[in-house]
C-alpha cells in the first residue's frame, strides 16, 4: 500500500460513513485470500460508491479483492497484492421485477437464497445449484460463472445474464445487455464480466432471465457398480427420449455419505443420480423408461424422496466434506462429456496410488467433472497427482483448474492449468480495463 | 485502378477464379438484406484459413478495409463495404469439418449454411438448434457475426448459447483460438465476446457448436383470432401458466394473406391474427402442454385453434413463417424490417401503437414476430420511387424503435446493429458503456479497417436511423 492506512480510513469514512470502512484485524482477517488478510475493507451501499471506491484505489493503486458472501473465494490464484476487500453485500435491493416477463434486476450482493425466495413466491426460479447455495451472491455467482448439475438443462449463469450494471476502475458505472430476453445490441460485454471472476470491472447489478419452477420433480438412484457400467447406462439415457434435469454419476471408495439417512450414507462405488420433472404421467413415464434402462444394464433403480440434500451435496462437495477433510481439493475438469467416466477412473486410481480418499462427481451431460482428494492433512504427493490429473484431463481433451484447495498447494501448482493462444487477448483486455491491477491482481489465468 | 494490382496479388493466394474485380461482378456486392451502399474494391473467395491470414495481411499493407460476408441475408447492413475495401466471402469455406455425435458438437466452417449442418446430423437424431428465418440461405458464419436468433431459440436460446469455440483471424493477420470444444476453458470468454460482434473484432474461419437431440414429440398449434389484441394477450397468458412453448410466433392479417397466397399452407385469409406456438418433448409433456395451450388460447378468444397432423403440414405452416418477408415482396416494390424488442407483457399496447402510426404516416404495417420473446419484425410497405413515403417509413420506424426503447427494450433482438442503427446505439447506451465497447474495438480492431462503420455510433448522425440507407433495396 503506498498510501497510509489512516489517511484512507478518513478519506473513505468521508465517502462511505464511518461504518462502510473497516480496519480492526479481526474484521479483516474473516476476508483473507490465500492467508493475506487484508488492511481494509470497504462495503459501499450504492453503485456510485463502488465506483468512487475504484477511483480512489485506482488513484493509489489499492489492490482489492471484490466480494459478495465469500463462498467462491477459493478459487484462483494467490492475490499479488491485496490491500482492501470490497464487500458487496450492502448492496442487495431488488431494482426491477416483472414476474409476467420472467425477468429481474438486482443489485449483486442479494444471496442466492434470498433471490430464490423472492422470485418463488411467484413460481419462478433461477435453476442454478451452485457452490456456496442459498449464502452466494448473485454477483459471485456470475463473477465465478458457478453452475451445477442443472446446467444440462438449463444452461449457466452466461445463458441466464441478460444485462450487468458495472464499475470501472477509472470510476464509472457503465452498462452492457439490458432487461429484455432477445438483444444483440452492441458487444456482448456480459460473457466477458460472466466467469471473469472480478479482475475486469465490478458488477453491482445484473438482469437476469428467470424460468418457472417445475411443478413436480423426481429423484432416481442407479446402483451401477462399476464406471464401465455407468457409462454403458449414460449413453444409453443419452440416446433415450429422456431429458432429465439433471445426471450425475458419482463414485468414491471413501466412504463419503451423499445421504445421511441411508445406511451406506447412500454410495456406493459408483452410482448414477439422476433427476426428472413433469406431471405424475410424465413422470411415471420416465421412471418406466429408466427401470427398463437399469434392467437391460443390470442395475437397480431406487426413487429417492427428499432428494435435495443430495442434490445440494453434489454441487457444492466443499461445503460438507471440509470438516472431515480440513486440506481438502477440490479440482474441476472440463471434458468432452464422452470422457467424464474415463477421467472419473484415472482420478480414482491416481488419489489410490497417492493413497488419498477420493470422491468424484461428474456431471456427465456436459462433460463437467468435479474430482475431490480428501485429506485431513496436505501429503507431499498431491502437488504431483494434481498434476498428473491435469495431464490426463489435458489428454483426453479437456481442461483441469482447482477449485478449491489448501493454499500450500497454490505454491507448488497454477490453479487454471493450461492456456492458449488467445492469452495473450486476455491480457490486453485486462489491461485495457484495469491498467493498474488494482482487481483481484494475479488471480487469474495467466497471472492475470 | 488499384483494384487490378491488388486483384493480381490475392489471386496470386486464391487463384485467378477466386477474386471478382470487374465492376458488372462487384455490383452483386454492393448490398444484403438491408439495402444497397457501395461496392467494395475487389471480392476475394478464400478456401482456408491460411489464405485468410494472407488476405488480411494484404489488406493490412494496403490499409484497406477488410469485411467478411457470407450470404449476405443480413438485415441491419453488416456485410456491405461502406468504404470499399477487400470483401472476403465464404462460399468456398463451406466444409463440415467434424461430427462428433457421442458430445453432441459439430466444428464446421463459417461458410456452411444453417440448415445443411441440421440436415447433415437429422437422421441421426440431432440438429442445430438456432433457426433464422433464412436458415436455407444463411451461413453459420454469419450467424455468428450477427448472434442470429430464430422462432425456435424462445426455449432453445441464440446462436451464442450454442457456439463453443472459434478460430479467428485478427486484423494483423494473427490467428487465435477462443474456447474450446468442451465448456468452461480458464479465462475470459472472448468467444461470447466476438459471437454477435458484427465482423468488427475478427474474421472467424472456424466454428465449433453444440448439436442438439431431437424431442420425441413436437406438437404445432395454430391459434385463429378475430382481434388481434386476444393473440397478443394470449403469449402473456401461456408465459403466466409456466410453459415455454420451443416457439411462439405470431402473425397479424395482413401478412398472413400475403403468405398464404404464397405458400398456400392453410393459413386463413379472414382473420386479424394468428398464433404459431409448438410444444416439443416426451410425448405425454407435449400432450398435456398443448392442451392446456388451448385451453389458453380459447379463453383468449381465439375463434379456432388447429393442430398439425401430419409432419407435413407442419413443415407448410413453418414454410409460410419462414418465407413471409419473401411473400410480401409479391405485394408491394419495398418494405422495411423493423427489429425492436420489448417486455413481452407489453405486447397489446405495442401493436395498438403500431396501428396508430400506420394511420399517422398513412403507411401499411404489417407484423410478423417472435411474440414469445418480444421481438417484433413490423414490416413497413413502401415504394422507393415515392420519396415522400420512404422519408415518412424513416419516422415511423424511429417511433417504433424509440417507444421499444422507452418500455425498457432493445433496438434490436437479432438482426444486429450494423449500419442501420450504429447511431441510435446513444439511445439505449450511455457514453461510458460506449467507451468501454470502444475500448474493446480499440484493442481488436485499432485502425477500424475490420468492418468499417459498423456496430459503434459513426458520430455523424447521433440518434438517427441511417434513413438514407432506404431507396435502393428491394423487397
Amino acid at each position: 500500500m503506498t498510501v497510509a492506512l489512516d489517511s484512507v480510513r478518513t478519506e473513505l469514512a468521508a465517502l462511505l460513513g464511518v461504518a462502510g470502512v473497516l480496519t480492526d484485524r479481526a474484521a479483516c482477517a474473516a476476508f483473507a485470500v490465500d492467508g493475506i488478510v487484508p488492511d481494509f475493507i470497504a462495503t459501499p451501499s450504492t453503485a456510485e460508491h463502488v465506483a468512487s471506491i475504484l477511483a480512489f484505489a485506482n488513484e493509489h493503486q489499492l489492490a482489492l479483492i471484490p466480494c459478495g458472501s465469500g463462498t467462491k473465494l477459493s478459487t484462483g490464484n494467490p492475490p499479488k497484492r491485496y490491500d482492501a476487500a470490497l464487500s458487496l453485500r450492502k448492496l442487495n435491493r431488488l431494482i426491477h421485477y416483472e414476474p409476467a416477463d420472467l425477468t429481474i434486476t438486482v443489485e449483486a450482493g442479494m444471496t442466492f437464497g434470498e433471490f430464490q425466495e423472492l422470485v418463488g413466491r411467484d413460481g419462478l426460479w433461477l435453476p442454478l445449484d451452485v457452490r456456496g447455495g442459498a449464502q452466494s451472491s448473485i454477483g459471485g455467482i456470475i463473477a465465478a460463472n458457478a453452475a451445477g448439475p442443472l446446467r444440462q438443462s438449463f444452461g449457466g449463469p452466461r445463458d441466464m445474464v441478460l444485462g450487468l450494471k458495472i464499475a470501472t476502475t477509472d470510476g464509472k458505472i457503465a452498462k452492457t445487455g439490458g432487461r429484455v430476453v432477445k438483444n444483440v445490441a452492441g458487444y456482448d460485454l456480459g460473457k466477458l464480466l460472466t466467469g471473469s471472476f472480478g479482475t475486469l470491472g465490478v458488477i453491482v447489478e445484473a438482469s437476469l432471465k428467470l424460468f418457472t419452477k417445475p411443478p413436480a420433480r423426481a429423484t432416481y438412484l442407479i446402483r451401477a457398480g462399476t464406471l464401465e457400467v455407468a457409462r454403458d447406462l449414460r449413453g444409453r439415457i443419452r440416446c433415450s427420449p429422456l431429458d432429465p434435469l439433471r445426471l450425475v454419476v458419482a463414485c468414491s471408495d471413501a466412504g463419503v455419505r451423499l445421504r445421511d439417512s441411508a445406511p451406506d450414507g447412500g454410495m456406493s462405488e459408483t452410482d448414477l443420480w439422476i433427476e426428472v420433472s413433469g406431471s405424475d404421467r410424465v413422470t411415471r413415464r420416465c421412471e418406466q423408461e429408466l427401470t427398463n434402462l437399469s434392467a437391460a444394464a443390470g442395475a437397480d433403480l431406487e426413487r429417492v424422496g427428499k432428494a435435495e440434500e443430495v442434490w445440494d451435496r453434489i454441487a457444492d462437495p466443499a461445503r460438507w466434506l471440509q470438516s472431515k477433510y480440513p486440506e481438502l481439493s477440490i479440482l474441476k475438469a472440463a471434458l468432452p462429456p464422452r470422457a467424464s467416466e474415463e477421467f472419473l477412473s484415472r482420478g480414482r486410481q491416481q488419489a489410490e496410488s497417492e493413497q488419498i480418499g477420493f470422491a468424484g462427481f461428474a456431471q456427465a451431460g456436459v462433460g463437467i467433472v468435479h474430482a475431490c482428494l480428501l485429506q485431513q492433512t496436505l501429503t507431499p504427493g498431491t502437488a504431483g497427482a494434481v498434476v498428473k490429473l491435469r495431464q490426463a484431463a489435458e489428454d483426453l481433451g479437456g481442461t483441469l483448474i482447482i477449485e478449491h484447495c489448501p493454499v500450500a498447494l497454490k505454491s507448488q501448482i497454477d490453479v487454471w492449468g493450461a492456456r492458449g493462444d488467445d492469452l495473450d487477448a486476455m491480457r490486453k483486455l485486462k489491461s485495457a480495463w484495469d491498467p493498474l491491477e488494482i482487481l483481484s491482481p494475479g488471480r487469474f489465468v495467466g497471472g492475470i | 485502378m488499384k483494384s487490378i494490382g491488388l486483384s493480381n496479388e490475392l489471386a496470386s493466394v486464391v487463384g485467378e477464379d477466386g477474386v471478382l474485380w470487374r465492376a458488372e461482378d462487384l455490383m452483386l456486392y454492393e448490398y444484403d438484406a438491408l439495402s444497397s451502399m457501395r461496392q467494395p474494391d475487389v471480392v476475394v473467395f478464400p478456401r482456408n484459413t491460411e489464405q485468410v491470414v494472407k488476405i488480411a495481411k494484404a489488406a493490412l499493407r494496403h490499409n484497406l478495409p477488410l469485411i467478411a460476408r457470407g450470404a449476405g441475408t443480413g438485415l441491419s447492413g453488416g456485410s456491405v463495404a461502406t468504404e470499399g475495401g477487400i470483401l472476403l466471402v465464404f462460399s468456398r469455406m463451406k466444409k463440415i469439418l467434424e461430427i462428433d455425435l457421442e458430445n453432441q458438437r459439430a466444428r464446421v466452417q463459417p461458410g456452411v449454411v444453417n440448415l445443411d449442418l441440421s440436415v447433415a446430423v437429422a437422421d441421426d437424431g440431432y440438429y442445430y438448434a438456432p433457426d433464422p428465418s433464412s436458415q436455407k440461405a444463411c451461413t453459420i458464419g454469419g450467424n455468428v457475426a450477427e448472434n442470429s436468433g430464430g422462432p425456435h431459440t424462445l426455449a432453445y436460446g441464440v446462436t451464442t448459447n450454442h457456439v463453443l469455440a472459434l478460430e479467428v483471424v485478427l486484423p494483423s493477420g494473427e490467428v487465435i483460438h477462443t474456447g474450446a470444444s468442451h465448456w468452461d476453458r480458464p479465462g475470459y470468454d472472448l468467444t461470447g465476446l466476438f459471437v454477435g460482434s458484427e465482423g468488427t473484432l475478427g474474421v472467424v474461419t472456424e466454428i465449433t457448436v453444440r448439436l442438439s437431440r431431437k424431442p420425441e414429440a413436437v406438437k404445432t398449434i395454430l391459434a385463429i383470432y378475430n382481434q388481434t389484441e386476444d393473440a397478443t394477450r394470449t403469449v402473456a397468458a401461456i408465459t403466466a401458466r409456466g410453459i415455454t412453448p420451443a416457439a411462439l410466433e405470431m402473425m397479424d392479417g395482413f401478412c398472413l394473406r400475403a403468405v398464404e397466397e404464397a405458400t398456400h399452407a392453410g393459413y386463413p385469409m379472414d382473420c386479424a391474427a394468428v398464433l404459431l406456438i409448438e410444444v416439443e418433448g416426451l410425448k405425454e409433456s407435449v400432450e398435456e402442454h398443448a392442451d392446456e395451450i388451448e385451453a389458453v388460447c380459447r379463453e383468449n378468444h381465439a375463434r379456432e385453434v388447429r393442430r398439425a397432423k401430419s409432419a407435413e403440414e407442419r413443415d407448410l405452416l413453418w414454410k409460410g413463417r419462414k418465407t413471409a418477408f419473401g411473400a410480401l415482396g409479391r405485394i408491394t416494390p419495398n418494405y422495411y424490417v423493423q427489429d425492436g424488442v420489448i417486455p413481452r407483457t407489453r405486447l397489446p399496447e405495442m401493436l395498438e401503437f403500431i396501428s396508430t402510426l400506420e394511420k399517422k404516416y398513412d403507411l401499411h404495417i404489417g407484423n410478423i414476430f417472435h411474440a414469445g420473446d418480444g421481438n417484433l419484425h413490423p414490416l413497413i410497405l413502401y415504394d422507393e420511387r415515392n420519396r415522400g413515403q420512404t422519408a415518412r417509413v424513416i419516422l415511423a420506424a424511429k417511433d417504433i424503435i424509440t417507444r421499444c426503447v422507452d418500455m425498457g427494450g432493445s433496438i434490436t433482438g437479432e438482426h444486429g446493429v450494423g449500419l442501420e442503427k450504429s447511431d441510435l446505439m446513444p439511445l439505449i447506451f450511455s457514453e461510458n458503456d460506449l467507451d468501454l465497447m470502444r475500448r474493446i474495438k480499440n484493442l481488436f480492431n485499432p485502425d477500424g479497417r475490420l468492418n468499417p462503420g459498423k456496430l459503434l455510433p459513426t458520430g455523424k448522425m447521433c440518434g438517427e436511423l441511417r434513413g438514407g440507407l432506404l431507396g435502393g433495396g428491394t423487397a
